[in-house]
């Protein structure tokens, strides 16, 4: 096995991807599965399954605490800015790298990203070769490069 | 010695009497005339003799033997002190037959022969001609005020209708001389006569140089109460009764009317268009979306299954590939488009020359890929918005690049400064050329002059240009001979330095 695909004690990577569109969870698994690591990316389809996710609530008692999440912003029920402010507020969720892969290049939604601390914002290429060289940079940045606090160091 | 008296004093009186200004005839109770000045000669064309003794009714018809007569009747007294300066208009006629006016003034004297009176003849055909001249003019005068379009108001510094024609009658639904005296604020209620009191305060010059030809608009009131918008045109004028104004007044419902309608109509276009770029814009946005996952999973599938299914399966997937990827194209470039419109900055003082170079670096691998030769003038300052511009230069650059022959391709890029603060920037190629009957279609929309398989494209760049171009308030139009290359042209402003 590479590196990158065990974190550093020895677990698996974990990424929560939330995401509403099937199609784009599908890319995002196929563009992972093409940059050759073999993470395990966790789906909630809108923003109250990622929060129940990340409390390990309801169904997702046993859910593992994820190195990454990618948040859409516009999400059913409880939508990405939401989500990203819940996060960032939250003691022992804010040290998870949250990365908001959008659609949306408003500046607007930018500016107010950054400003709620997410750690970086990507739009989603319209391209599927660029799509597949985003996540995989992604994967290169975040789940390789950098250094990523541990999974039991909870707060 | 009474004798010489009589002379001297006959004489003092014949003096007297011929210096007069005026005809003077004497006459005595029977009509005869005893006396006659040379005045009277010339008036009536007749020699002195030739009237003495004769009847008055000779020279003067009518109207002075029933005087004379009449007086007769009277004290001379009476005769006296009626006639002493009464002015009588008859009508005299010469020896030649002529008739002519004349005001005759009477005065009785006493005379040893009786009571002799005294008629002082002035012609008046002059005084009777400027009266009448005075009249026609008045009637023509209240002619045109009552054939003017517009009903005519005249009111004084106190602000008192004094003058008012039919179509004022007509519009304010009042009989004439239910204005005429009454202030005018009961028909112009505000902005009327405040301006007369301006006036007052003015001199009567600066009243005059303000108000000729400034049209008002005001709101007027009828009899019935209703009211209804005018536009009002002042005119002082001065007469004896002092400052007049005279006041042009128009109904302008119908035109008020047609004002607002046609505000509406802007209105509702402005609001139209909104609703049409906001669609494009969103329509060019959330079809990419569903298009992005098409051609994602066409794509995906095509990689993984190309050669593992049969040949038409192949050649479908590939056909799916190519239209997927030009609906995106397409997609893009419209919303390039209607952004040119709805995402567009203000302009400001940008240095075109930059802003080329910005496009040409953007260019970079277009200009090596092809060898292109791209050259330019030194480039002015303009009035743009930045990135519209290097937008601009990099469409029409690559469309010179794109357009070619076999060979090199050569661009080169000037500007010429037109009339006032005007640019006019050129880009010209060397290549393939258009026929002229292409020349207006080529930035319309989705106008495309080649086959597909020859060059790619949308055929919403040179649209964009327009769109670009048309923005900063300027045109955009091309020259050409097929296989002569091309030249496009388009007119920024430049910026004051």
């Amino acid at each position: 096995m590479t590196k990158g695909l065990i974190g550093d004690n020895g677990m698996p990577i974990q990424v929560l991807l939330v995401e509403d569109s099937p199609g784009d969870v599908r890319l995002t698994q196929e563009a992972f599965r093409e940059a050759n690591v073999a993470i395990q990316v966790h789906i909630a389809s809108d923003g109250v399954e990622a929060m129940e996710f990340l409390r390990q609530q309801g169904r997702h008692a046993q859910s593992p605490r994820p190195d990454l999440i990618l948040l859409d912003l516009n999400l059913p029920r409880m939508d990405g800015r939401e989500v990203l402010a819940a996060i960032k507020a939250d003691d022992g969720l804010k040290s998870i790298p949250t990365v908001i892969l959008t659609t949306s290049e408003a500046e607007a939604d930018i500016v107010r990203s950054y400003r709620l601390q997410a750690n970086s914002y990507l739009t989603k290429p319209v391209q599927l070769d660029a799509f597949e060289g985003l996540v995989k940079s992604i994967n290169d940045f975040w789940l390789t490069r950098a250094k990523l606090p541990k999974n039991w160091q909870r707060v | 010695m009474r004798k010489r008296e009589s002379k001297e004093s006959d004489a003092r009186y014949r003096g007297l009497l011929e210096a007069a200004p005026d005809a003077m005839v004497v006459v005595d109770q029977g009509g005869a005339i005893v006396l006659l000045n040379v005045q009277a000669e010339k008036q009536f064309g007749y020699r002195r003799d030739e009237l003495i003794g004769q009847q008055v009714t000779n020279i003067i018809p009518v109207g002075f033997a029933e005087r004379l007569i009449a007086d007769g009747t009277r004290s001379a007294a009476e005769a006296l002190s009626q006639h002493i300066g009464t002015g009588i208009e008859l009508s005299a006629l010469r020896k030649d037959g002529s008739e002519f006016p004349i005001e005759i003034m009477l005065s009785p004297l006493e005379s040893a022969e009786g009571i002799l009176v005294t008629a002082a003849i002035r012609d008046i055909t002059v005084r009777r001609a400027a009266a009448e001249h005075l009249v026609r003019m008045e009637e023509r005068y209240r002619g045109l005020l009552e054939a003017a379009p517009d009903a005519m108001v005249v009111v004084n510094t106190t602000g008192e209708i004094v003058l008012l024609n039919v179509q004022a009658e007509k519009q304010f639904g009042y009989r004439r001389d239910e204005l005429l005296g009454q202030k005018v604020t009961s028909i112009i209620p505000l902005g009327f006569a405040e301006r007369l009191v301006a006036d007052a305060q003015r001199s009567e010059q600066d009243a005059l140089e303000q108000q000729i030809g400034t049209g008002l608009e005001l709101l007027a009131l009828r009899k019935d109460g209703s009211e209804f918008p005018i536009e009002i045109m002042l005119s002082p004028l001065t007469s004896i009764e002092g400052m007049l104004v005279t006041a042009a007044i128009r109904d302008i419902s119908a035109r008020k009317k047609a004002e607002v309608h046609l505000q509406d109509k802007v209105d509702e276009l402005r609001r139209s268009n909104q609703e049409l770029t906001h669609f494009a814009d969103i329509a060019s946005h959330d079809l990419q979306e569903p298009l992005r996952m098409v051609s994602s999973f066409i794509q995906l599938l095509a990689r993984r299954y190309k050669g593992k299914l049969d040949s038409d399966a192949d050649e479908f997937i590939g056909y799916a590939v190519d239209g997927v990827t030009r609906m995106q194209r397409l997609l893009q470039d419209l919303l390039i488009y209607s952004r040119v419109g709805t995402k567009g900055k203000e302009l400001i003082e940008t240095s075109s020359e930059r802003a080329l170079s910005h496009a040409l670096a953007n260019l970079g691998r277009v200009i090596a890929d092809s060898g292109a030769v791209v050259t330019h003038d030194p480039l002015p300052d303009v009035l743009a918005d930045h990135i519209q511009l290097i937008q601009l230069f990099q469409n029409l650059v690559a469309n010179a690049i794109k357009y070619q022959k076999p060979g090199v391709p050569i661009v080169h890029v000037s500007a010429a400064k037109g009339q006032g603060d005007e640019w006019t920037f050129s880009v010209k190629d060397n290549g393939l050329g258009i026929e002229p009957q292409y020349f207006d279609r080529i930035f319309g929309m989705f106008q495309r002059l080649h086959k597909r398989e020859d060059f790619t494209g949308t055929g919403i760049g040179l649209a964009i240009c327009k769109k670009i171009v048309e923005r900063h308030g300027g045109c955009i139009s091309v020259e050409s001979q097929l296989d002569q290359g091309s030249t496009f042209r388009f007119g920024l402003v430049g910026s004051a330095s």
